[in-house]
């Protein structure tokens, strides 16, 4: 069996596709954790543009949305799934057409899922970011998503705040997105940054919490069901739940 | 800048409306300008309640001229009384909007003065958030009823949703209840939207006007009138049919003011939630209020609608899922409108079993008795065995917490435990 370790980028992944697509028993994965087993023969994939190309070439004319789900669904935060998309892959080319419809087969099935996964959590996460005022008059959002979702949501703040220079950073991958009204980069950061906080935020912060006690209705709990649509994991940036 | 203590009585005041929802408009920002509106909706936060918070939910003032029985602010009542003038809920806006805690703004007023007055004032404060601050967020505007006409056709022009709440669904309960609106009263600007929105949609050319791109809703109260469950969905179907409206909310009835026409008690969250589901039916399921309930019926407690349909009309079932069609699909109890498109998707490529639908995350629960995959059933024949097993069981509050503190008795029991 064959084990081809990726970096982690698309391009590496879809050079590891162009020998694992056709070689039935084999992993690709980019965790560095992952269980070998007995006989395993081990190889660090190294990215190769043509490779990658012509992967991407015959994806694009079996099924033109196959590398928009692929990006999505590496973008997943476990380690299975650069298998998935390999499945995936193996069924589109196997059809020679787009297998989206194909709602029962297995491979279909996992890859929803791992897409839904993304998807949903970068709708929440629209919603459940939170942006501080810095010193400066730029905010700052701080944030720690279960998947890779920084560039998703990324189009949706610039839209909405695009005459507001704002920071959001993945304090769990060690990224953030810089933008200055005008262009937005993504740039590597330490886990944590020091911002010093504009003197008007604690106050805004306290307003906010007092709206969120009182927008409550006391006589009718429900936690179970906050809980479900916000989950626990997500509060640490969040004012209104942080006590 | 708006305080603390205000910020409180006026939101307070506001919360018990249930619309919460930011979907429908998909206005986007300007130059210069900040915000844009998301046509799917965004929750920002969820409350121990369980709702969303979507948008700052605020009252302009709460000192209330009306006398109406259930409302915690009526003018009888002795309650702290706050307002807040536009440019201070321009600027709380303005400042949770910037740090993504909101969607938009929520605003509606207690009636003071007059209705004019009121709407105004309301107005005013839309037309300052768009042409001074700028703001191309999501606005839900709460009309007035019996307010000028010109005024509110020019707040559809500012805002993205607007709504006159009905409350009691039936004129009688409103004479009782609510003295001082009338049904006219709030029926009459709601068909005045719909007619003007229906009149800027049908122009043309590069500067169409925008009017109310999210429609209107309204709201009933649920239990503290008697009308039945059937009186309500017919009340609500024939206002989606004429004023075209988005949604059509329910709000169980919660005793905050004690009167000896009001009921004491809260009205069931399941009757709520039943109705609601009778309302998913009627916009999504091409279902109709007669099928789901009669005139003066009222919804089962122990199924849902759909299910207590299914129940009654086994000549349409089993149905055949490979081979169904969507309408048919879709009036099986526990296929829901995402399971539907997803078998009618599927089937195209291969024939699917029980075990598919299982893994296509169909739940098979009530499903399996009302169809047939492939000609195989897997369901009870017997209408009561089924009966018997879809019932909801009664979770009626059985036990109680007991204290130490309780009567003798019981905090005795509390001790030894035994009951």
């Amino acid at each position: 069996m064959n084990v081809y370790i990726t970096d982690g980028t698309e391009e590496c992944f879809y050079t590891a596709v162009f020998n694992a697509c056709t070689d039935r028993d084999c992993v690709v994965t980019s965790s560095h954790t992952v269980q070998l087993s007995l006989g395993a023969s081990v190889t660090a994939v190294r990215t190769d543009r043509q490779k990658c190309e012509r992967v991407r070439n015959k994806l694009t004319e079996y099924a033109p949305h196959s590398l928009r789900d692929v990006s999505v669904i590496l973008r997943r935060g476990s380690s299975d799934k650069e298998q998935v998309a390999l499945e995936y892959i193996r069924l589109i080319v196997q059809k020679k057409s787009p297998v989206g419809g194909m709602l029962s087969h297995p491979a279909v099935i996992a890859a929803r899922d791992e897409m839904k996964k993304v998807t949903l959590e970068a709708h929440r996460f629209k919603g459940f970011l939170r942006f501080m005022e810095a010193q400066g008059g730029i905010y700052y959002a701080p944030f720690a998503p279960d998947n890779d979702i920084l560039e998703m949501i990324l189009p949706h703040f610039i839209a909405r705040l695009k005459n507001q220079p704002f920071i959001i950073h993945d304090t769990l991958r060690g990224k953030a997105a810089l933008y200055n009204t005008k262009e937005c980069v993504v740039a590597a950061t330490g886990e944590k940054v020091d911002v010093p906080l504009s003197e008007c935020e604690a106050h805004f912060q306290a307003l906010w919490k007092e709206y969120y006690a009182a927008v409550n209705i006391a006589s009718r709990p429900h936690e179970k069901q906050m809980k479900n649509y916000m989950p626990v994991r997500y509060w640490k940036f969040m004012p209104e739940k942080r006590g | 800048m708006i305080d603390a203590e205000r910020l409180k009585i006026l939101t307070e005041s506001a919360k018990y409306d249930v619309s919460c929802s930011s979907s429908g408009s998909g206005r986007k920002n300007t130059k210069g300008g900040i915000g844009n509106a998301d046509a799917a909706g965004i929750c920002h936060s969820f409350t121990p309640d369980g709702r969303c918070i979507s948008l700052l939910k605020i009252l302009l003032s709460n000192r209330c001229c009306y006398n109406c029985l259930y409302c915690p602010n009526r003018a009888e009542a002795d309650v702290p009384r706050a307002s807040a003038t536009p440019d201070e809920i321009c600027q709380l806006v303005m400042a949770f909007y910037k740090r993504n805690y909101i969607e938009g703004l929520f605003l509606s007023s207690a009636v003071e003065g007059s209705p004019d007055s009121t709407m105004e004032r309301l107005l005013d404060t839309v037309i300052r958030l768009r042409k001074i601050y700028r703001f191309n967020g999501y606005i839900h505007l709460k009309g007035i009823p019996l307010a000028d006409r010109s005024l509110i056709s020019r707040a559809g022009l500012y805002a993205d949703r607007m709504s006159f709440n009905v409350e009691l669904p039936s004129e009688r309960s409103l004479r009782l209840l609510a003295p001082q609106k009338s049904k006219e009263g709030v029926l009459m600007p709601m068909k005045q939207l719909a007619a003007e929105k229906k009149a800027v949609g049908e122009e043309k050319g590069k500067h169409r006007h925008v009017f109310l791109p999210a429609g209107q809703t309204t709201q009933l109260i649920v239990g503290a009138s008697p009308e039945s469950d059937g009186q309500i969905l017919k009340l609500s179907q024939a206002m989606y049919r004429r004023f075209s409206l988005k949604r059509v909310y329910f709000s169980s009835y919660i005793p905050v003011v004690r009167h000896s026409l009001l009921p004491d008690k809260c009205a069931g969250l399941l009757r709520e939630h039943r109705l609601y589901q009778a309302d998913w039916l009627m916009r999504f399921y091409g279902f109709s209020a007669e099928e789901i309930a009669g005139k003066g019926e009222n919804l089962p407690e122990e199924y849902d609608p759909k299910c207590a349909w299914a129940l009654r009309h086994m000549q349409y079932f089993p149905v055949e899922v490979n081979a169904a069609p969507l309408e048919a699909l879709l009036r099986v109890p526990g296929i829901g409108n995402l399971g539907a498109y997803k078998i009618v998707r599927a089937r195209k490529y291969a024939k699917l079993d029980f075990d598919d639908l299982a893994k296509m995350r169909i739940v098979l629960k009530r499903a399996k008795h009302f169809i047939t995959c492939g000609g195989k059933f897997f369901g009870s024949e017997n209408v009561n065995t089924v009966k018997t097993m879809l019932a909801l069981e009664d979770k009626g509050p059985r036990y109680e917490q007991l204290s130490l503190f309780s009567t003798p008795e019981t905090s005795l029991s509390a001790l030894t435990g035994q009951l």
